[in-house]
């Protein structure tokens, strides 16, 4: 999947472990294991607005867009 | 899930498992019957139902052979039925019904029926053609006299079980959403 989650580099530079920050996002620890390890499929604006609010940065610090296949559609900005 | 539907659910395993084994017995009289037709045709009068085919191997080996392996592939075809239907009622989990064995089990449920139908319209088409020869016994038709409602409820449990397939991806979507 070409969306990255890199949401354990903020936890490690806020640091900050799994366990506090399910507590403080009010998540489970195995949702949000599944997000940690990319296996989710998509993600609710609440659980990101959360998210964002506890380890203080930006929605595009926790999620990356790196496109896999080189031969698909150009970009519409050069 | 209430306890009236827990009591519906585990009775209804019962009379599929009750369903299963009558089959089961149909088809290995059936399976018997075929042989002792074959090779000692005199006692096929003691045997399950008393299926006579004895004169149609004599007069037209071809017209034998296709009956009898139409009338046994059914009967096998339904007990297989019955014992995906157990299957399925034994491994269901009645909390979490949307998984992919039970998504698998009902449209395997639908080939199964839909093949039980067509094979018996199929079969009933044939006898119909041979009718006007002597050898053709009068108790043959209740082999394949069930054929239009299988072939409905066949299309029926295929339109459910696609519907049932959406909603496992649904579900399992809805448990990757965090």
């Amino acid at each position: 999947m070409p969306i990255i989650v890199n949401l354990d580099v903020m936890m490690a530079r806020r640091k900050i472990s799994l366990n506090e920050l399910s507590e403080r996002v009010d998540l489970t620890l195995s949702n949000l294991s599944i997000l940690k390890t990319g296996k989710a499929k998509a993600i609710r604006f609440s659980t990101l607005e959360s998210i964002c609010r506890v380890l203080d940065c930006q929605p595009a610090d926790i999620l990356e867009y790196k496109n896999e296949d080189n031969n698909t559609s150009k970009p519409l900005v050069e | 899930m209430s306890k009236t539907n827990n009591f519906v659910f585990w009775s209804l395993y019962v009379v599929a498992w009750l369903i299963f084994v009558g089959l089961s017995i149909e088809a290995g009289g059936l399976v018997v019957n075929f042989f002792v037709s074959l090779y000692k045709p005199e006692f096929v009068q003691n045997l399950y139902q008393k299926l006579d085919l004895t004169q149609m191997y004599r007069e037209s080996r071809l017209a034998f052979f296709s009956i009898f392996s139409f009338i046994l592939i059914i009967s096998i075809l339904k007990s297989c039925l019955f014992y995906i239907v157990i299957r399925l009622m034994h491994g269901m989990d009645l909390l979490k019904p949307f998984s992919v064995f039970v998504s698998r089990q009902i449209l395997q449920i639908s080939y199964y029926t839909l093949s039980i139908g067509l094979l018996s319209y199929i079969a009933r088409q044939s006898a119909k053609k041979l009718v006007h020869h002597d050898f053709v016994p009068s108790n043959l038709n209740q082999f394949w006299a069930d054929s239009q409602a299988f072939i409905v409820i066949g299309a029926v449990i295929y339109i459910i079980a696609t519907i049932f397939k959406k909603g496992v991806d649904i579900q399992s979507e809805n448990d990757l959403t965090v």
